[in-house]
């Protein structure tokens, strides 16, 4: 059983530190300044914490041998001279002025609030039931999306990978290949077979705007390991610059550092629009 | 000629349109805080110069993903983080992979190897040794505040929590600090 004391000290142990540091709102300053004088035990911890502080703040600082300078000069002595026939070749091809491109991002950066990403999952969610309608206006479409949401919790992978590849000669719409891929992420949990479907899709899908609904599905799964691989393996594939914009996106948002090489092959890809190239050199600068 | 410094942006800004010549005083401005960082989150001299050293390789590596709005400073050091969480996971690898061998001599070489980094750390002070012993969360977060000058709102930015989280975790640090360095 505790004290009113014993609790009490407890409950100002959390203070002290802020205390010492003259951080604390008055009122609580004041609550502790109360207290001390009958508690021993406070008045060691902070005792302690000043002592401490000094010896912090006492503490010299580490110096590096000047071997880090010279190595330093060194490496950018090589840079320079790495850089002196490029500039060379580069002046006189200079490049037309670009026109300024604003790319926004669709998924949350990692210093943005919860709202903004409640936010984001109301718009996504509010795309997803505007592409329903949609596709209930279609005669063939009507069907199949029907079955699809009625039958969405006990699809499995295989009907799915199925419905998603024209392997069996009936070809579903890329609408169609759209709502399957919505709805394929509804029931499944991280580890299940559909993820390997959804990046199938991804790879190998001829239309973006199926390889676009299939990233977001991804996202939704991302919790598993094979998303991440595969959306590395995806920047070296993707040609579109919907698809690579937000795989960019993706990549920066889920923390996926060993994307850094890949982000960078694409930075440097003549084939890759300005804008994919901007976003590509952004992303890097936030995962390094 | 003008006696205001320039500052760190600018001179980025400058290395990112290739005059790599202005890296030269922001390499003065932070090599040793930077080398100061890694140290007291490493414990190893040699090693920090190396990572230091990375540090200054990827600022020249990626210039160009420099964003001239973005603060130098946060920059650099969330570079210098992610070297020194690389380092550990290659060092996490070779552990792992040490362990599948099942060599027991290696083994035995590795606790070896353990226990004369230990002997090295106990010619330090005992602030230093009492440092190496929290968990580096809380070691990292110490550092920047009391070693690196940096605020609540700059720690929390650069380990993407909220200003009065990172005062938080800061006084729990200390106070961890503390039980170890009075401990006897």
């Amino acid at each position: 059983m505790k004290t009113p004391e014993l609790s009490a000290c407890h409950e100002l142990e959390a203070l002290l530190p802020a205390y010492v540091e003259h951080s604390l709102p008055a009122a609580e300053a004041a609550r502790v300044a109360a207290h001390l004088p009958n508690c021993p035990s406070c008045q060691l911890q902070v005792t302690q914490l000043r002592a401490l502080t000094n010896d912090l703040d006492a503490a010299l600082p580490e110096v590096p041998r000047t071997v880090l300078r010279a190595n330093f000069m060194a490496m950018l002595e090589e840079q320079k001279q790495l850089l002196k026939p490029d500039a060379a070749v580069a002046k006189p091809v200079a490049a037309p002025a670009q026109p300024e491109a604003k790319v926004v991002s669709m998924w949350p950066t990692a210093g943005l609030n919860t709202w903004m990403r409640v936010a984001a999952s109301i718009v996504l969610i509010a795309t997803g039931v505007l592409l329903g309608r949609n596709l209930h206006w279609g005669p063939q479409g009507s069907t199949e999306v029907a079955t699809a949401a009625s039958d969405s919790n006990q699809q499995t992978h295989t009907q799915l990978a199925r419905a998603l590849t024209p392997a069996n000669g009936q070809v579903v719409s890329a609408s169609d290949r759209i709502q399957l891929v919505n709805n394929s992420t509804k029931e499944t949990e991280p580890g299940d077979a559909t993820v390997q479907v959804l990046l199938n899709t991804l790879n190998f899908d001829p239309n973006p705007n199926v390889r676009l609904a299939t990233c977001e599905a991804l996202y939704r799964l991302r919790a598993d390991p094979r998303v991440r691989e595969g959306l590395v393996h995806a920047l070296s594939v993707q040609t579109d610059p919907n698809v690579q914009i937000t795989l960019i996106d993706m990549v920066v948002s889920m923390q996926v550092r060993r994307a850094v090489p890949q982000l960078e092959k694409l930075s440097k890809r003549p084939d890759a629009l300005p804008v994919v190239r901007a976003q590509a050199e952004a992303g890097i600068g936030k995962l390094i | 000629m003008t006696l205001t410094s320039t500052s760190d942006e600018e001179l980025m800004a400058a290395v990112r349109a290739d005059d790599l010549d202005q890296l030269v005083p922001l390499f003065e401005r932070y090599h040793g805080p930077l080398f100061n960082y890694l140290t007291r989150l490493t414990n190893d001299r040699d090693l920090s110069e190396d990572l230091t050293q990375t540090v200054f390789e990827r600022i020249l590596k990626y210039r160009s993903s420099y964003q001239p709005t973005q603060p130098f400073k946060a920059w650099v050091y969330q570079m210098a983080r992610n070297v020194h969480a690389d380092h550990w996971q290659r060092q996490q690898k070779l552990r792992v992979a040490d362990t599948d061998v099942e060599d027991v001599e290696r083994t035995g070489a590795l606790r070896g190897g353990a226990f004369s980094q230990m002997r090295v750390s106990n010619s330090h002070d005992d602030l230093h040794e009492a440092l190496n012993l929290l968990p580096v969360p809380q070691r990292e977060i110490l550092v920047l505040n009391r070693f690196q000058g940096f605020g609540y709102e700059e720690i929390g930015k650069l380990l993407g929590c909220t200003a009065e989280a990172a005062r938080v975790k800061a006084h729990r640090a200390l106070q961890a600090l503390r039980k170890i360095y009075f401990a006897n």
